[in-house]
């Protein structure tokens, strides 16, 4: 027998006072009475302190000493070896993706798995150990290896079910590294097998019986089963819901839906579009089993605002009669991925002023676009407007207006740059894909036979670069304003032709127009997103709140920006969003005290919205594999009464040494 | 109502009065039914013996305090009844004594020596207590025994030498509700307060059972003795009014008479 805290025997020290007591003699209640006579012929018939009475102090200082004994033994909590080398090691690992929400398992799939945990939890014996691990994009421990079985159940109640997607592996293989070192370590996994496929070969084989010969180590750490809660449920679902700004028409915008009908029964539906509450559209969906349906709207609108699609009436698309009476509450047994999400940027009136000694594609960019208020100059304004974008082709000024500049063609040095000489047929081979400014736009095979050579005093950060090495389009943050930079010669070169330029443009002015008009496409549940902070917003909001669709507020931590020596920001404070595991439209706004004085200022409007959906083809598709089906067991963990741990017992025997020395003692009160 | 043969005055008949001593010549002359009173009737010795041992000094309030207040209304009866009262305190002897005397004016004098009397002595010996009584010489009468009767030695050997020595007697038994009903529990160390005996015991719901049935048994066995021999018997807690208590002995008394 070993002893997992030998130290509580010192407790055993008590033992001293209690004989001590017991030798002292506590000096009994003195109580007078007017005659003993009666007393003396009750305890004269049966004498006194009988040998009994005698006996039962000492047998009372033997309980009380066992009694010590039992709770000193129990506080060292003894172990045996058999019980240490039988213990089991179990990583329950639990799958709370959406598709575990589906109901054709009652009530849930998932609240079907968290009971099925919890049996397993009661289950355990003595030395048993059991972690919980929920699986999700970043698996997450819940609670690691123990038997503590109240934490356990704690654990499991705190575990809830996201709109997220199914993502198992990683939770496998952290179950696997955690019971590795054990001789008897199992990873038990509840789910419905929406993941991916499970290739039958990669499936581990059974887990080896207790008769059998013992196992290599590693084969038996590497113990997995799979316990399934699913059936082959119907569904259909929205999977793909994306809208933008239209690259051609300013105010017009394009809606990327797609809907896939994940079940054995042909069916009808409606697909419900509303844009800031205001119907767009309703499509009628017919879908045959496994049809998936994509359709990309084109529609128009000033005005921006959150998008919503919903799949409504689904129903069963049958001719026969018969069929038409049958219900058609099978077809469709998960709810959340029947809606999504996408925002809709504003388009707001944009002032440009372009100073140009005359290019008539230049000027038709801007004039084609609806939202700009053009005003062309020949030359420099003696005063530059504050609130407009100034586009200079060709000619600029030494000095840079402060505000918004967009360069084009620089011919004079400034206190940006310097002009070197000109780049004979750039071509570029690297661009920035992940700016802003460059979405949509592709220079790969752009014709550009000239471009000037910059020697740049500030610094920049390159959106397109040419073979030598230099930049030939570059954004530039200066305190005094953003200014971009685009060094090609539009007159030599095709760039003015190709769509590409228009959407240069697009991409500019949204650029400066700041994160309002931004166009931000719908994430999914599992993706995560880097937002940019303006150090205006970093300076006067140094916390930030993310809030969920149901109105949770969660901190949002701020990544400060980083500056040279020379106070010159490199890069700009942001926040990394995401994982968001609840669909709907998400708001990052700053952090508002809750003193007196900010009560009556008014609420920051949200720095971002955040559209969210599932948008997963393979949480929408319910079906089971049928490989993993087979490959499912049954895990079953027994204890009985007696299996619990021996300090346990121990506790329990010293209730009932003290029910009998009460008993035994009878109550020492007098009333 | 005395056998003497010497006349002392008369007094109305009432219902029950022996028709013997009717005065047929007065109620002859004047109609008037009076009955006549002899010297020995007036001469009716009253003893009190009051039980001053410690045990009667138990209790809240002492037994020995309602004792004495039932003496001092007992004295003051029969001084008021042209009786002749001696009363006699004793624990294991007789302590102190109050003598023979009459007169209503004498009350003072008794109550003085009432409030000048003390729980002391080893213990309660009523045998020995009656024995140097009678040793005095006393005139036949009536004896009223004040006291609780827990007498280590009996109570009985006391009451039988009155009994043998012809005195009419009637016994007040007191006791606290305490010692009828005993509550404590567990282990104690009970201590004779009379004796200073000390017994160490425990107590427990079955033994508070058998105390109860000897107690109920001793105040069966008194209120037995006293009916056998047709002898008053007044067995009362000692947290009553007083009065209430004589009234109460006074109606009991009356009723045995008259049974």
């Amino acid at each position: 027998m070993s002893f997992a805290l030998p130290t509580a025997f010192l407790l055993a020290a008590i033992a001293l006072p209690i004989v001590g007591l017991y030798i002292l003699k506590v000096r009994l209640r003195r109580v007078p009475v007017s005659t003993n006579l009666f007393w003396h012929q009750i305890f004269d018939e049966k004498p006194p302190r009988s040998i009994w009475q005698n006996l039962r102090h000492i047998v009372s200082l033997l309980m009380q000493l066992a009694l010590l004994a039992l709770l000193v033994l129990a506080l060292a909590d003894p172990y045996f070896a058999w019980q240490a080398k039988y213990a089991r090691n179990i990583v329950l690992v639990i799958d709370n993706s959406a598709s575990m929400q589906a109901t054709d398992v009652s009530p849930t799939r998932f609240d079907a798995a968290l009971e099925r945990a919890q049996q397993l939890v009661t289950g355990m014996r003595d030395q048993d150990q059991v972690a919980v691990i929920v699986s999700g994009k970043s698996p997450e421990v819940i609670v690691g290896l123990t038997g503590h079985i109240p934490t356990l159940r704690r654990a499991l109640e705190s575990v809830k079910v996201t709109d997220a997607g199914t993502h198992l592996e990683r939770a496998i293989e952290l179950g696997k590294q955690l019971v590795a070192p054990y001789e008897k370590g199992e990873v038990i996994v509840l789910t419905d097998g929406c993941h991916q496929r499970v290739d039958p070969a990669s499936l581990p084989e059974e887990p080896q019986k207790a008769s059998e010969d013992k196992p290599e180590k590693e084969e038996v750490a590497s113990n997995i089963v799979w316990e399934v809660f699913g059936t082959e449920a119907n569904n259909v679902g929205i999977t793909q819901f994306q809208t933008r700004r239209s690259l051609v028409d300013p105010i017009g915008y394009e809606i990327l839906a797609a809907v896939h009908n994940a079940s054995s029964e042909p069916i009808k539906a409606r697909l419900e579009i509303t844009l800031d509450d205001v119907p767009v559209d309703i499509l009628p969906l017919k879908l045959e089993p496994g049809e998936r349906w994509r359709r990309s709207l084109e529609k128009t609108s000033i005005e921006g605002g959150p998008l919503e699609a919903r799949l409504t009436k689904i129903t069963r698309n049958v001719e026969d009669s018969d069929e038409e009476d049958a219900p058609d509450d099978d077809l469709n047994y998960l709810t959340v991925d029947d809606v999504a999400y996408a925002i809709l940027p504003q388009q707001k009136r944009q002032a440009v002023l372009l100073v140009t000694p005359g290019y008539f594609f230049l000027e038709k960019v801007f004039e084609a676009n609806p939202m700009v208020d053009l005003t062309v100059l020949k030359e420099f304004p003696e005063t530059w407007p504050t609130d407009s974008v100034i586009v200079l082709h060709r000619n600029t000024p030494v000095t840079l207006p402060s505000g918004d500049v967009w360069v084009i063609d620089p011919e004079n040095d400034t206190d940006l740059w310097n002009v070197q000489g000109m780049l004979e047929n750039p071509i570029v081979t690297k661009q920035a894909d992940d700016s802003p400014l460059m979405t949509h736009i592709s220079l790969d095979n752009v014709l550009l036979p000239k471009a000037n050579k910059l020697d740049w005093k500030a610094n920049i950060i390159p959106l397109a670069e040419a073979v030598s090495g230099d930049t030939i389009y570059a954004e530039i943050d200066r305190p005094d304003g953003k200014v971009l930079v685009l060094a090609v010669n539009l007159e030599s070169s095709d760039l003015a032709f190709r769509t590409a330029f228009p959407m240069m443009a697009t991409n500019a002015l949204s650029w400066f127009a700041g994160p309002s008009g931004e166009l931000h496409p719908s994430i999914s549940t599992d993706e995560m997103t880097k937002v940019e902070l303006s150090e205006e917003i970093a300076n006067l909001y140094p916390k930030l709140t993310l809030v969920s669709p149901r109105d949770n507020m969660v901190d949002q931590p701020v990544i400060p920006g980083t500056k040279t020596q020379e106070g010159v920001s490199t890069s700009a404070a942001s926040t990394s969003v995401g994982p968001l595991k609840t669909i709907g439209l998400w708001q990052l706004k700053p952090t508002v005290a809750t003193d007196d004085e900010s009560a009556e200022s008014p609420t920051p409007d949200p720095i971002r919205s955040f559209a969210v959906n599932l948008a997963s083809e393979r949480e929408t598709d319910l079906r089971t594999p049928t490989e993993l089906l087979d490959a499912t067991t049954t895990p079953s963990l027994t204890s009985s009464w007696w299996s619990r741990p021996p300090w346990f017992l121990l506790v329990c025997l010293a209730c009932v040494l003290t029910a009998w020395e009460w008993f035994a003692y009878q109550r020492r009160v007098i009333t | 109502m005395g056998s003497g043969i010497e006349f002392s005055d008369h007094r109305e008949y009432t219902n029950g009065d022996d028709l013997r001593y009717l005065d047929w010549n007065v109620y002859a002359r004047y109609g008037d039914l009076l009955l006549k009173r002899f010297q020995e009737e007036r001469d009716l010795h009253v003893y009190l013996l009051v039980d001053c041992s410690q045990s009667m000094a138990f209790g809240s309030p002492a037994k020995f305090d309602l004792a004495r207040q039932l003496a001092a209304a007992l004295a003051y009866i029969a001084l008021a009844d042209l009786d002749r009262i001696s009363i006699l305190a004793y624990g294991d002897r007789i302590m102190t004594e109050l003598p023979v005397t009459r007169g209503k004016a004498q009350i003072l004098s008794v109550m003085k020596y009432l409030e000048g009397i003390h729980t002391g002595g080893e213990d309660t010996n009523l045998s020995r207590g009656v024995q140097d009584f009678l040793l005095r010489g006393p005139r036949t009468g009536l004896v009223v025994v004040l006291s609780d009767l827990f007498d280590p030695h009996g109570f009985r050997s006391g009451l039988d030498q009155l009994r043998y020595r012809r005195f009419d007697a009637h016994v007040i038994q007191l006791h606290d509700p305490q010692e009828a009903n005993p509550q404590m529990l567990g282990d104690v160390e009970f201590v004779d307060i009379e004796t200073q005996s000390a017994r160490k015991v425990t107590v427990t719901e079955k033994n508070l059972r058998t105390y109860k049935k000897l107690f109920d048994e001793h105040q069966a066995a008194v209120r037995t003795y006293c009916k056998t021999y047709g002898w008053g018997c007044t067995q009362s807690p000692s947290n009553v009014p007083f009065d209430d208590l004589l009234v109460h002995m006074m109606r009991s008394s009356i009723a045995t008479a008259r049974s």
